[in-house]
């Protein structure tokens, strides 16, 4: 019948250490992951230290010498006036003032205490700005105690971007991986149309022979989380009657037939998000096959965790459903999206609030969130707009960041091109007379 | 297509649009009258052509638009926009009827409906037929490499090899066959009940994938998703599940139960996908756990069950007696708050499970050694209140009680307090000490017995730490680290002898040992 042939790509999932299901829950509490956390990362700093100022001692932060300059190193605590507390809710009076603001709890008060294994000291100084950390960073901070009792910085260093396995130059022809993400079916502000002709444009269906020719070198289609909205309205604590349950149900198995189509053209990869029927403390796990009875009997159907990371041809690809950014933005201030990725990036965590304000599931003895390797892709889904940057390491890594913007409001997929990683958008519109 | 099937086709397509008012889009007419998308698109622009009145035409424009970011772009357009859009593509773009309709609805959506339902048709047929839905037969593009399993395996492969050597064999690990994992600690029964019922009644509305013909053949995908929503029944599963369908099937036979979905699918997302819950709000566990009890109470008792999910479930309870997932479910999860009723119910629980122990021997290694350091918080018996009382997360204080009230449920593989049988008087004595990591040692020893040392994982010195969070660690680490420091070796065989039954503890703490200092 004269079809393209559909470019293929060979592909290893990375999610292992992200899945839940060997965990043992004791009823433990977060102190264990924040202790391999900080032991992780003071190991590495450890070595990183002698190289960047050679002739400081190190301290643990009791054994603090007033007047004497040294390194400590530890985990970062930011006090902060505005951040909402659960106390709060149960104080015999409330102030006038809402008890929480939605968005950013930034405050000009705010300060930082560095805490290793011995005790924790207040951070002063110019140079280390508040605005710009989180709780929950392991950092080597250079500087001295100051009579007051604090600790005056003088230099901040951070694990920065790991080491990267080289990128694979391998053939000249282009194939695209396909990130889309908040396609929120059911919702209202969706529109059904759209992500149908998504679907259309990446199986081959719509567009003549030139566009289905670029449309056959899509080799993946990865989901980066919300790709259902649950109608809220039903879930208000009491028992759903059937009819009720079946309405609760349309949008998924809407969902099962989008991605039916897909799952039978090409491989999908499809993450849970803040909205979708998956757990809420992150690593959120995947969604579960029965939910997907059409499309998960498909080899090329594959539910992923988030975060998500696995290699695609030789190319690492990390990505999360932007938890991890969204929970920074409250925190901390910087200029744009990408900023906070690569903050991740040179911290060497992927999500440094979790625990503290962004649920996690209480590890004993490891916190896979620590980016042992870097990606050359990494994309956070579920953003306002679609951005894009690359990134350089001091060791010649070089990152491709990707904020994937929320397909039911903006109509915007992103294609990526794994020959040489560089992206353009997708969209989708419809344009009707009134 | 000959021009007399051309011609037939755009009278229909006619009377389509003028009679019944119907959308008529490309997908549509490619599914309905099987022909290719390609071959639909055609026919609609010679039916467009012809047909000069009466209609309004929708156009896909597709091409790369005029802006900073490079973007390639598909747009819906009307007839009337058409030329207006067009600028607004950067070079040539291609257009295509999308769809023909006697007029445009205001709400986009509504082209989309019509191909919808037709999609929702071909989903429901059998999931042993391969309609155009499931293939994707009419797109431009084919894919030798989609496979599509109706035998219910869970279908994700290796990938193909192309030319690359990264790694293709250990893609197999990834297999979502999926690896045994352990579901010792499991989900709250609340949140698998509501998402069985979710999910049953999508299995009952969907009258196709699978439901229809579950009664034939046994080894649908979809059956095997409703069990493995159900309760963890962990390696079990799986081990039925690489057995294959003829297990599947003796199983469905062994129930009895028509509706019985055979063949348990080893489910560890599903099974994951709870299991964050536990460290989150205790209210949910309580509810939860309480519903676990009652649940599994009328289970055990077969009482007829509110929900008409948990006739399924209670199958699923049967099998999942044998793993000692259950055990470990119930125990940590007891609130304090409820201890009266629940202690009693989880004694039945334990009590009742706890013969089903020994059925399925092979299964139980891992499961036992979990159960074992499960039990581990239990210890120190009677006396050692004072240890526990320390704990102030409500799941030790109630597995304290718990233990009390059913001591024979502790089969104390490495039980170095369980040993002794409760005649001998001994006398605790603990000491803390700091260790060279920093770490609070508290060594409790009883005369006549040898010395237990737990260690806290705490470091002690943090400011910011209050007592009831070193307590809190000292007891949830009890468990994790009493295990290793352990010296007796399991003085029960796992399957074997269990603890004398002791209905009442004579030594049972006094309560003022509550408030005992350390």
């Amino acid at each position: 019948m004269g079809r393209i042939e559909r470019l293929q790509s060979s592909y290893q999932s990375l999610d292992e250490s992200f899945e839940i299901g060997k965990e043992m829950y004791r009823g433990q509490q977060y102190s264990q992951i924040y202790f391999a956390r900080l032991h992780l990362m003071r190991t590495l700093l450890y070595s990183l230290v002698p190289l960047w100022k050679p002739n400081s001692p190190v301290c643990t932060v009791l054994g603090l010498e007033e007047g004497k300059e040294c390194v400590i190193v530890g985990t970062l605590f930011k006090h902060m006036k505005l951040k909402p507390c659960i106390l709060d809710e149960y104080s015999k009076e409330r102030s006038v003032v809402p008890l929480v603001k939605p968005h950013n709890f930034v405050n000009q008060d705010d300060y930082l205490d560095l805490e290793d294994e011995s005790g924790r000291v207040k951070l002063g100084g110019n140079i280390i700005v508040p605005s710009v950390y989180v709780t929950g960073i392991v950092v080597a901070i250079y500087g001295k105690e100051t009579g007051a009792g604090d600790f005056l910085v003088h230099e901040v260093l951070e694990a920065g971007l790991p080491p990267q396995i080289e990128f694979p130059i391998k053939s000249r022809e282009d194939r695209y991986v396909v990130l889309v993400s908040g396609i929120s079916v059911g919702s209202s502000r969706s529109n059904p149309l759209q992500f149908q002709l998504l679907v259309d444009h990446i199986t081959g269906h719509l567009g003549d022979e030139k566009e289905q020719s670029i449309a056959s070198q899509i080799v993946r289609v990865v989901i980066a989380g919300n790709s259902v909205e649950m109608p809220r309205g039903l879930l208000n604590g009491q028992n759903l009657a059937s009819k009720d349950l079946s309405r609760m149900a349309e949008p998924v198995k809407e969902l099962d037939i989008l991605l039916n189509q897909i799952a039978a053209a090409l491989p999908l990869d499809i993450m849970p998000g803040p909205c979708d029927p998956a757990n809420f403390a992150l690593p959120q796990q995947a969604l579960h096959r029965c939910l997907f009875p059409g499309s998960s009997v498909y080899n090329t159907f594959r539910s992923c965790t988030n975060p998500h990371c696995f290699e695609l041809d030789g190319i690492r690809f990390l990505g999360t459903s932007g938890q991890n950014v969204d929970d920074l933005d409250k925190y901390s201030e910087a200029k744009d999206k990408l900023d906070f990725m690569e903050r991740t990036l040179r911290w060497r965590h992927l999500a440094p609030t979790a625990p503290n304000t962004l649920g996690c599931y209480p590890y004993t003895d490891r916190d896979p969130f620590f980016i042992e390797s870097c990606p050359h892709v990494y994309f956070v889904g579920n953003q306002d707009k679609y951005d894009t940057r690359v990134i350089k390491g001091s060791e010649g890594q070089s990152v491709r960041l990707v904020c994937v913007p929320k397909f039911s409001e903006t109509g915007v997929a992103v294609m990526l091109n794994l020959r040489d990683l560089e992206c353009h958008a997708l969209s989708f519109g419809t344009q009707f007379s009134p | 297509m000959s021009q007399i099937e051309t011609l037939s086709l755009i009278h229909e397509i006619e009377s389509l649009i003028s009679d019944q008012l119907q959308v008529v889009s490309y997908k549509w007419l490619s599914r309905n009258y099987q022909i290719s998308s390609d071959e639909a698109k055609r026919l609609l622009h010679e039916f467009v052509e012809k047909h000069e009145g009466g209609l309004e035409v929708v156009y896909a424009l597709s091409g790369w638009l005029k802006s900073t970011h490079r973007s390639y772009h598909i747009r819906l357009v009307t007839g009337p926009k058409l030329a207006e859009a067009q600028h607004d593509f950067d070079g040539n773009c291609s257009v295509q009827v999308y769809s023909v309709q006697p007029s445009i609805p205001k709400d986009p959506a509504v082209l989309w409906n019509a191909e919808f339902i037709q999609a929702e048709e071909l989903s429901k047929q059998p999931s042993s037929v391969d309609n155009c839905l499931r293939d994707n037969r009419f797109c431009g593009i084919s894919n030798t490499f989609v496979r599509r399993n109706v035998d219910g395996q869970p279908a994700v492969s290796a990938t193909p090899q192309i030319k690359s050597v990264v790694g293709l064999g250990s893609t197999k690990s990834n297999v979502v066959q999926p690896p045994p994992k352990n579901i010792a600690h499991n989900s709250i029964a609340k949140v698998d009940l509501k998402s069985q019922n979710v999910v049953k009644d999508f299995k009952s509305e969907s009258n196709g994938t699978g439901n229809a013909v579950v009664h034939e053949n046994i080894n649908k995908p979809t059956a095997e998703k409703e069990k493995s929503l159900l309760l963890p029944t962990g390696k079990k599963k799986v081990q039925a599940d690489k057995n294959g369908s003829a297990t599947g099937g003796s199983l469905a036979s062994f129930w009895g139960r028509p509706s019985a979905k055979p063949k348990p699918c080893s489910v560890p997302a599903e099974n994951s996908n709870t299991i964050s819950n536990p460290s989150e709000a205790t209210e949910n566990a309580q509810t939860c756990a309480n519903e676990a009890e009652a649940d599994s109470d009328d289970d055990n008792q077969g009482v007829p069950l509110r929900r008409s999910s948990n006739r399924k479930r209670r199958v699923v309870f049967d099998l999942s007696d044998e793993d000692e997932d259950v055990v470990n479910l119930a125990s940590p999860e007891v609130p304090s708050k409820q201890l009266s009723q629940d202690s009693r119910q989880n004694d039945k629980n334990l009590l009742e499970k706890e013969p089903l122990n020994f059925d399925l021997p092979v299964e139980i290694k891992p499961l036992v050694k979990e159960e074992r350091v499960e039990k581990k918080v239990f210890q120190p018996p009677r006396e050692d209140l004072s240890v526990i009382t320390k704990c102030t997360t409500a799941g030790k204080s109630s597995t304290e009680k718990l233990h009390s009230s059913a001591p024979e449920i502790c089969v104390k593989k490495d039980s170095v307090k369980m040993a002794a049988p409760d005649s001998t008087k001994r006398r605790k004595v603990m000491k803390t000490r700091i260790d060279e990591r920093g770490r609070e040692v508290t060594d409790v020893f009883w005369e006549g017995e040898e010395i237990e040392a737990k260690k806290a994982d705490m470091v002690t010195a943090k400011k910011t730490d209050t007592v009831a969070k070193k307590a809190d660690n000292n007891g949830s680490t009890n468990a994790v680290n009493s295990a290793p420091a352990t010296k007796k070796p399991p003085a029960t065989g796992k399957g074997g002898s269990k603890k004398a039954l002791n209905s009442k503890d004579p030594k049972q703490g006094n309560l003022l040992s509550f408030f005992k200092k350390v």
